[in-house]
């Protein structure tokens, strides 16, 4: 199927799954087109729209939780970024997405500790 | 200089950013894409994700014996300054 | 009045088994579980993977294509309640079972 066909296809079905969470598509129009056309490579190599950020295993258990969108397997640290891991989607009250940083999963679970 | 080296995948964008903010400033680094290794290489890189307490989320950064996971130019900045 | 579709016999369909159907133009999941009768739409809210096709464990029905799980009783994903697969209210009457397609 033609790439750019694929990523409305992606697109419009994500939308379903990342509004009831609240997020929204990253107003970074550039990255967004860049991750989506990631993500249809990467599902016509290995079988599913993975994140382009995060490392396979090959364990199908590990792998799962990483197709797009992730959110649900990764709430509370994606939350607490107001972002998603490659940040393809941020929260729905996000304007200016360059002014989130990335937080690791270390960090965050530290963070989580001291609070 | 601190030794730089870094775990990123050729299809992550913030990889690309990292690798951009090191060549920039003219400091050398080495860098392994997870994506495009072989099957040990890969299993090495998990293992050393693991050992520091993270998953595989990219990009992963050493500055001599630290740690960054994520792009952060103002880390990468303070930990090259110390 | 409710619109209550006619689905399949009662007979047709076994503890703890799954049968997709067409109602309405609309694709649903058929269930039976704890001797109660169940309908979802048989589209995963993540890709529109068919849910037929994936595999009933007690009242979870999980997603053939990326595993995700939903209640049949309610349609939420184990993962995050607020999405949810469409469910429809179901009876049983003289042997026949009706699925009520207003949500």
């Amino acid at each position: 199927m033609d790439t750019k066909k694929r990523m409305g296809q992606l697109r419009t079905m994500f939308q379903r799954v990342i509004d009831p969470l609240g997020y929204k598509f990253s107003p970074d129009e550039e990255l967004v087109d860049f991750l989506l056309e990631q993500e249809v490579t990467l599902e016509k190599e290995k079988g599913s729209p993975f994140c382009p950020c995060q490392g396979l295993t090959g364990e199908r258990e590990h792998d799962m939780q990483l197709v797009c969108p992730c959110i649900p397997f990764h709430r509370e640290h994606f939350d607490a970024m107001k972002r998603c891991w490659c940040g393809l989607y941020v929260h729905k009250d996000v304007d200016d997405p360059d002014e989130l940083v990335q937080i690791s999963k270390k960090e965050f679970e530290a963070s989580r500790k001291r609070s | 200089m601190k030794k730089v080296v870094m775990y990123t995948l050729s299809t992550c964008p913030w990889c690309m950013r990292a690798k951009k903010f090191f060549r920039e400033k003219d400091i050398p680094f080495e860098y392994i894409d997870y994506d495009k290794a072989d099957e040990g290489t890969r299993r090495s890189i998990r293992e050393d994700c693991l050992a520091h307490g993270e998953e595989m989320s990219f990009p992963f950064v050493k500055i001599g014996e630290d740690v960054v996971v994520g792009y952060n130019p103002q880390k990468y900045s303070s930990l090259l300054d110390q | 009045m409710a619109p209550w579709f006619f689905a399949i016999a009662e007979n047709e369909l076994d503890e703890g088994e799954k049968k997709p159907l067409l109602i309405e133009g609309d694709k649903l999941l058929l269930l039976r579980q704890g001797g109660d009768f169940y309908a979802i739409s048989n589209k995963c809210p993540h890709m529109d993977c068919p849910l037929s096709k994936g595999t009933l464990n007690g009242y979870v029905i999980q997603c053939p294509c990326h595993d995700w799980q939903f209640d049949i009783r309610s349609g939420e994903f184990l993962n995050a309640e607020e999405i949810k697969v469409p469910a429809y209210e179901t009876k049983v009457a003289d042997g026949k079972i009706y699925v009520n397609m207003e949500r």
